[in-house]
């Protein structure tokens, strides 16, 4: 398993060791370590039936482990029943109570542990503006929008001064538009708050805008641990690459150190024999043929946004993506013409061994 | 399907036809009851010949319809509380159980309503005489609960299948006990299942004959028992007022339960 | 950690709803209350007993009830109309209960609240007071004799009441409701688009309820032909009101052998008979909604 990216200087608020758990005949958490430092965002990034949500709700103790410790903040908490955790949800869904008020559903929690009244309307109050709430104590959760609702749901928690935060897949219920703004709000009011949070997505976008450190997790175990920048550029498996990002595996063979392309450019490695290079559609670059010995031939092209992407057909077992600004030159090619292609960054490539 | 257009006119022309005809057969009914409700001659006959409201006058002076009024309501208030007391929880094992023959017990539970109530009552009736226990406001009652209880299952049941176990689980994550989280959110949110429930249960104790009539006290008469005597027996209007009570009855049941969980979730 | 105690960890288990606890006292209840009383029925039906003053003082076993009734041409008759009366009130039903599924369908809210209100207002209301406005309706000098003796139809009033005319009218009046009720359901569940597709693909709306509404709704049709037919075939309320003692039924039969002449013996037999036949029929109507609604099985798996 990879090395744990920079730990030491800061605390570390949770510390979960050799995690198992399984589910009848399935395996859905095999030897999971992870640990988070004081104020740092972590996200569990992985495909659906990783185990991702599994290992969350082993830490709020909706599950019990078949094996293995999560400690938070030095202390054991397998045998602490759940409503005694220090850990605060944000369900998928909000989970809101529909039969109270937002200022109910805030107070949810102070309640339960008896604050007295004064305290409790202070501090949801304060919990409210916070979330920029102000003024929508009265309403009930049916009358608000999805942004809204998630800002309850994360006032409900924060209100309890958890020591740590863990988010369910919390952009799931807002429409595309919404999710961007709602990302970069919640990850500067936790930045504010100085709150640590683990989060659970299978979006690597979202993964890679949110996140301090990201664990990209594959059938029950952590496939590997890192900054949003080690995921993208250093994707340490082919999973991890293929999962994070577009991409091309260019099918070639190593020999001495070195892999030839078509183009007569080379990228160093250390591997022998066959291997998967990875390569970024943004790091090949086209132009008109004869531009280099890397020959194709247009297949397909469709608009993204600010790039164009191509389709070419190059040799390889699959055509290749290629992007494009589409402010430059190589945008306008069109279908079925021939190309040249040259690599910009060799050191930009990682290569895997091929089975 | 190249029948022509006319003819899909008119079939589906017959089939409103139809339905409308269903409607007003439901609707009339009820309407001519309580028309001749206010009738002012001492016989059943249409047209009526004028407008009285003695009928009514006369029913809230007759102490033997009154008495069983009033032990009909008793019936419906105990055999509501018994159903909410005993189906309410067995709804809850029901819904969430995970032990072996769970399955099977909502099929037992469920049973007794599948029964006809005539031979509900006849076995009843049957078994308090063999250990001595003879017919009685409770020997009613408690056969009545038994017979519709199932009702009050289902609807909870219902509600409960539906209800998000993610709010419970985010009320323990809020530190509430199991016991907090029933009292502040279970409970709360199937209230207008039980509710729903309430009417039913209240509205059978208060009706049901063919249970009623085998297990009835002999000295507490309820009012479906002496309805059915005085329909056999009497042609006056005042049977036509006492019938409109009850309309009015039904129809404080169905806003209560429009207010609760909305005609339309009726059936589920 | 500490233990929780005993009491805390006791509620917290009923609460939680994952064992049997909660349900144990409508257990107990509906085992004393139901189980056992059929199980005295039953063998009741195969007994002599003695009773006195309400209260069974010997019972000793004998086929002699059971053998009565079997031979009895009356059981044969009144067995025989009861089942007649049943199912023909259960087939009128489904086609009067079935077109107003269909416009609960196709109607507008307000369309659909009305036949919500025309529908639940009645199961609300005691059937003897639904019966009695048919007597009100087809008495001698009811709506409908009036009516037609004011239109010179007839000179003097027809007798309808207290044949087996006015029991099916009744019948069929009384029970429409509980037929309706799961029709809607199923249109309520109805997804439109179902509709739109098929006019799409060429039916005409005749088509589309042939082939695409009517086969979805057989699971309500089912469930509503079973409540129907377990009522009107135990019902003793209707031919005992409109029947005026000419058409009697298994239910009626059960009711003057117990309550009039107290021949509790002979009134198991009946209650049995009643029960097992009626067990029969429905048998029969769920494996015909089976058959009808494979496609729900089929797409489980």
């Amino acid at each position: 398993m990879p090395a744990t990216a920079a730990s030491g200087s800061q605390a570390c608020v949770v510390e979960i060791r050799r995690v198992r758990k399984r589910f009848a005949d399935l395996i859905v958490l095999d030897d999971c370590s992870l640990t988070a430092q004081e104020g740092e965002i972590l996200t569990l990034l992985g495909s659906s039936g990783c185990g991702k949500t599994t290992l969350l709700r082993c830490i709020a103790g909706f599950l019990k482990p078949d094996a293995g410790e999560i400690r938070i903040d030095g202390r054991d908490t397998v045998p602490v029943p759940v409503n005694r955790r220090p850990v605060g949800v944000v369900f998928q869904s909000y989970a809101l109570f529909p039969h109270l008020t937002v200022a109910n559903n805030v107070a949810y929690g102070l309640k339960m542990r008896g604050a007295p009244v004064e305290e409790i309307r202070e501090r949801v109050a304060k919990a409210l503006a916070t979330v920029s709430l102000s003024g929508f104590e009265e309403r009930y959760p049916s009358q608000l929008s999805g942004g809204q609702q998630q800002r309850v749901a994360i006032a409900r928690v924060l209100v309890l001064e958890p020591r740590v935060l863990l988010l369910d897949e919390p952009f799931n219920a807002l429409d595309a538009k919404l999710r961007g703004s709602m990302q970069v709000e919640l990850r500067q009011l936790i930045k504010r708050l100085g709150i640590t949070a683990i989060f659970v997505t299978h979006d690597q976008e979202e993964a890679l805008a949110m996140s301090d450190r990201i664990a990209v997790m594959r059938a029950g175990r952590i496939e590997q641990l890192g900054t949003p920048e080690d995921i993208f550029d250093r994707p340490q498996t082919a999973y991890v690459a293929d999962f994070v990002g577009a991409s091309n595996f260019w099918e070639a063979r190593a020999a001495s150190g070195q892999i030839t392309l078509p183009s007569g450019q080379i990228v160093a490695t250390k591997l022998d024999g066959d291997v998967s290079l990875l390569i970024r559609p943004h790091n090949l670059a086209l132009s008109s043929a004869g531009g280099s010995a890397w020959n194709g031939r247009i297949i397909s092209r469709r608009h993204v946004g600010a790039l164009m992407e191509y389709e070419v057909e190059a040799g390889g077992t699959r055509p290749l993506r290629i992007a494009a600004l589409r402010d430059v030159e190589a945008a306008s090619l069109s279908t079925g013409e021939a190309v040249s292609i040259n690599l910009r960054d060799p050191t930009a490539c990682m290569a895997y061994p091929r089975p | 399907m190249r029948g022509s257009d006319w003819l899909d006119r008119l079939g589906i022309g017959a089939l409103i036809g139809v339905a409308l005809f269903s409607l007003a057969l439901l609707l009339l009914p009820a309407v001519i009851v309580v028309i001749m409700s206010f009738d002012t001659r001492g016989y059943i006959s249409f047209p009526p010949a004028g407008f009285t409201f003695d009928w009514y006058a006369r029913l809230f002076n007759q102490p033997v319809l009154m008495g069983a009024m009033w032990t009909s309501i008793k019936v419906g208030v105990y055999v509501t509380v018994l159903c909410i007391a005993l189906g309410v929880p067995t709804a809850l094992a029901c819904a969430r159980g995970d032990f072996r023959g769970a399955a099977g017990l909502s099929v037992f539970v469920l049973l007794p309503h599948m029964v006809p109530g005539i031979v509900l009552g006849v076995a009843v009736l049957f078994a308090g005489a063999l250990f001595g226990i003879g017919p009685s406001i409770w020997l009613q009652s408690i056969s009545l609960a038994v017979y519709v209880m199932a009702v009050m299952v289902r609807t909870v049941m219902a509600r409960l299948q539906k209800l998000d176990p993610l709010l419970e689980q985010a009320a323990s994550n809020l530190g509430a006990t199991r016991w907090q989280s029933f009292r502040t959110i279970t409970l709360p949110l199937l209230m207008p299942a039980i509710l729903a429930g309430a009417v039913f249960t209240f509205i059978e104790g208060f009706d049901n004959l063919s249970v009623t009539i085998f297990t009835h006290g002999y000295r507490d008469r309820p009012l479906p028992v002496e309805l059915l005597t005085i329909v056999q027996n009497t042609n006056s209007p005042l049977v036509a007022a006492v019938s409109s009570v009850q309309i009015l009855l039904a129809i404080l049941a169905l806003l209560a339960i429009s207010a609760t969980i909305g005609l339309d979730r009726v059936n589920d | 950690m500490t233990a929780t105690a005993l009491p805390r960890r006791l509620l917290d288990e009923v609460l939680s709803g994952r064992g049997i606890w909660p349900a144990v006292p409508a257990v107990v209840v509906l085992t004393v209350v139901a189980v056992i009383p059929f199980c005295i029925l039953l063998s009741l039906g195969f007994s002599d007993i003695t009773v006195s003053r309400g209260v069974i003082v010997s019972q000793t076993f004998s086929l002699r009830h059971l053998a009565t009734a079997l031979s009895d041409p009356l059981y044969q008759i009144t067995f025989q109309r009861s089942l007649t009366l049943a199912l023909s009130t259960t087939a009128l039903c489904v086609l009067l209960g079935f077109p107003v599924a269909y416009l609960f369908l196709i109607g507008n809210a307000w369309m659909r609240r009305i036949i919500l209100v025309l529908t639940i207002a009645p199961i609300l209301t005691s059937g003897i007071v639904r019966t009695y406005s048919w007597i009100v309706i087809l008495g001698g000098r009811g709506v409908v004799n009036s009516l037609l003796i004011d239109l010179g139809v007839i000179s003097a009033p027809l007798r309808i009441i207290n044949t087996q005319w006015a029991v099916i009218i009744g019948m069929v009046q009384v029970h429409l409701p509980i037929m309706i009720l799961p029709l809607i359901a199923v249109m309520s569940r109805h997804d439109r688009r179902l509709d739109e597709a098929s006019a799409n693909l060429g039916a005409s709306r005749l088509g589309t309820l042939r082939h695409v509404i009517l086969p979805l709704s057989i699971g309500g049709l089912g469930t509503g032909a079973a409540l129907v037919f377990t009522l009107s075939y135990t019902t003793f309320v209707v031919p005992q009101l409109l029947g005026g003692g000419n058409y009697l039924n298994a239910a009626t039969m059960i009711y003057e052998q117990i309550v009039y002449s107290l021949e509790w013996s002979k009134g198991a037999v009946t209650a049995l008979l009643l029960m097992l036949s009626c067990l029969s029929v429905l048998a029969v109507i769920t494996w015909l909604t089976n058959l009808g609604t494979r496609w729900t099985r089929a797409s489980q798996r």
